[in-house]
């Protein structure tokens, strides 16, 4: 690998890894404080691509509003998804099985409802960044890879803001070792849970919104959340940095291997390796343990 | 003036109060004790909104307070919980903020903050710890500034100084005293039954979810019966 070939395919690595960490932390940030493994995220992800690809080809021809806009609806889908799956098993206290079984009931139900639906068609976004590439020197990198690195950085940077200085994000954090007692800090925990989802959506609808533009939109498109959900483990199940980071190192070691070994031999390296790094550090890259003293 | 009116309470077959009836006046420290499994962290729960009872009302100053957690705050009874429940993966000064939560205005966060700081200096020099990095009695310690944040007008104390050691127990005592001379309105919810019904105006002795005594708190303490019978103490 030339030494150009090795940057341009490290910067676009860096910024699908970046959605791969949006991915990640999606799926961390719920499995946080209900501690479920939430395949639902992906199904989120799905109607957010399908979503994202219906507002740019039919309401508005700009990439910032049609992108803030899925968004957004990515939040709502995530709350609704919330109230009407999740809540009624949570206010019964039915064990976290249940959680993961509809989780995955839903994630089913929305691939096949769009296969159903829209199968066999390919749903192209349009192309609101012109192809035209960047040039940097003797770099030559995707201008639609840059933006996606940007704002994924931002949203990142942001909800740590949030996490850290608000006291909803407090709460967040605090609901992660136990969902039982802010409630006897006056917080309403329902409350607490349905911004964790909006978050958990909102970041849904990024990453749907994006892998419609850099793939196109299928059915299947939510199973991108493999990726996302194998960076959460590699990162540290509990630990949203942890997660965010491995999914940028994903993305770059996949992007590295495939310009060196290809497309067929680099999920066999990756997965290798992955299971090797888990035997070696079960918690994850910056897993942690905390103990509550009698 | 916090009332429990014939509070019975089922978990699922089991009933764990049985027609318990506490009064709190304002100002005062009431002493609840009893043996293991007695129903005491269950009367605490069930004033905070976090049990639901089956029978019988939980009333401040006559208005009746079956209302969710939260609003129980609101209306400035906070509980220190059993086993203290500090947020663990946060840090010291995060678990204050969480208890100032139904506090309006940074300000006044930032103002009970100090004083937590000046009341327990501990917390102040490790306010960027991890709350699962302090020592069992600096976590008991945090437990009571969380929910001093508030300005809590009835604090409902649970256990406050389960598996501390002597000096440190007596050290939450004073403080409870120091509380409730300042003001504080004060549930004591104790096994370490002598020192808690010494400090008690008033106490009530819990067994298998029923009263079976109540009087002024060095009454019960000294009482040879209650004492033997119900505390397990022996003369
Ligand atoms: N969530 C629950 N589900 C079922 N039973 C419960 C539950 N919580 C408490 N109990 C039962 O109710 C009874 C009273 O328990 P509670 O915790 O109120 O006792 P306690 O007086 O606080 O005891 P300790 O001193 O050990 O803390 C016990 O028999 C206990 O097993
Ligand atoms: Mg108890």
């Amino acid at each position: 690998m030339n030494l150009n070939i090795f940057f341009q395919q490290l910067i676009n690595g860096i910024s699908l890894g970046g959605v791969y960490a949006l991915m990640a932390v999606g799926f961390g940030i719920i499995f946080n404080v209900l501690k479920f493994s939430n395949f639902s995220h992906g199904g989120v992800v799905a109607i957010c691509a399908y979503l994202g690809y219906f507002l740019a080809t039919r309401v508005a021809g700009s990439l910032w509003i049609t992108l803030l806009a899925t968004t957004l609806l990515g939040g709502v889908v995530g709350v609704l998804v919330e109230k009407l799956v999740f809540r009624p098993i949570r206010i019964k206290g039915r064990p976290l099985t249940y959680f993961f079984v509809n989780s995955i009931t839903v994630a089913m139900l929305v691939q096949q409802f769009f296969s159903a639906l829209w199968g066999y068609d390919y749903y192209p976004y349009p192309e609101f960044i012109k192809k035209t590439a960047l040039h940097i020197g003797r770099l030559v990198v995707s201008k639609t890879y840059l933006m996606m690195l940007f704002i994924s950085a931002l949203v990142l940077l942001g909800l740590t803001l949030f996490l850290r200085k608000t006291k909803q994000g407090i709460a967040i954090r605090a609901a992660s070792s136990d969902i039982w007692t802010p409630s006897l800090m006056g917080i309403n925990t329902d409350f607490i849970i349905s911004i964790t989802f909006f978050i958990a959506g909102v970041l849904a609808g990024i990453t749907g919104y994006f892998l419609g533009m850099t793939y196109t939109v299928t059915p299947f498109i939510g199973s991108f959340i493999l990726k996302g959900i194998i960076a959460a483990i590699v990162g540290g199940m509990g630990s949203l940095t942890g997660g965010g980071i491995a999914g940028v190192l994903l993305g770059v070691v996949e992007s590295l291997l495939i310009a060196e070994l290809g497309a067929a031999v680099t999920p066999i390296v990756i997965y290798a390796g992955i299971i090797i790094l888990l035997l070696v550090r079960p918690q994850g890259i910056a897993g942690k343990l905390y103990t509550i003293k009698a | 003036m916090l009332v429990v009116e014939n509070l019975t309470v089922c978990y699922g077959g089991i009933t764990a109060l049985d027609n318990v009836s506490i009064t709190i006046p304002d100002g005062k420290i009431v002493g609840l004790v009893g043996a293991n499994g007695a129903g005491k962290s269950t009367t605490i729960n069930t004033i905070s909104g976090m049990v639901i009872p089956s029978g019988g009302n939980v009333k401040l100053d006559g208005e009746s307070l079956l209302i969710p957690p939260q609003e129980i705050v609101k209306k400035g009874i906070v509980q220190v919980p059993e086993g203290r429940r500090i947020f663990p993966s946060i840090t010291v000064q995060e678990n204050l903020i969480l208890g100032a939560y139904t506090l309006k205005g940074g300000e006044k966060v930032e103002e009970n903050m100090q004083r937590m700081f000046e009341l327990f200096p501990v917390l102040g020099e490790r306010k960027n710890q991890d709350g699962g990095t302090l020592s069992g009695g600096e976590q008991q310690m945090l437990a009571i500034a969380r929910a001093l944040m508030s300005d809590p007008r009835i604090l409902l104390l649970d256990e406050p100084s389960l598996g501390l050691a002597p000096k440190l127990v007596l050290e939450i005592f004073n403080m409870i005293q120091e509380l409730n001379n300042r003001g504080l309105t004060i549930l004591l919810v104790e096994q370490n039954a002598q020192k808690a019904l010494n400090i008690s105006d008033y106490a009530y002795v819990l067994e298998t979810g029923r009263i079976v005594a109540e009087g002024e708190g060095k009454r019960i303490a000294e009482d040879p019966i209650v004492k033997k019978a119900y505390l397990g103490i022996e003369e």
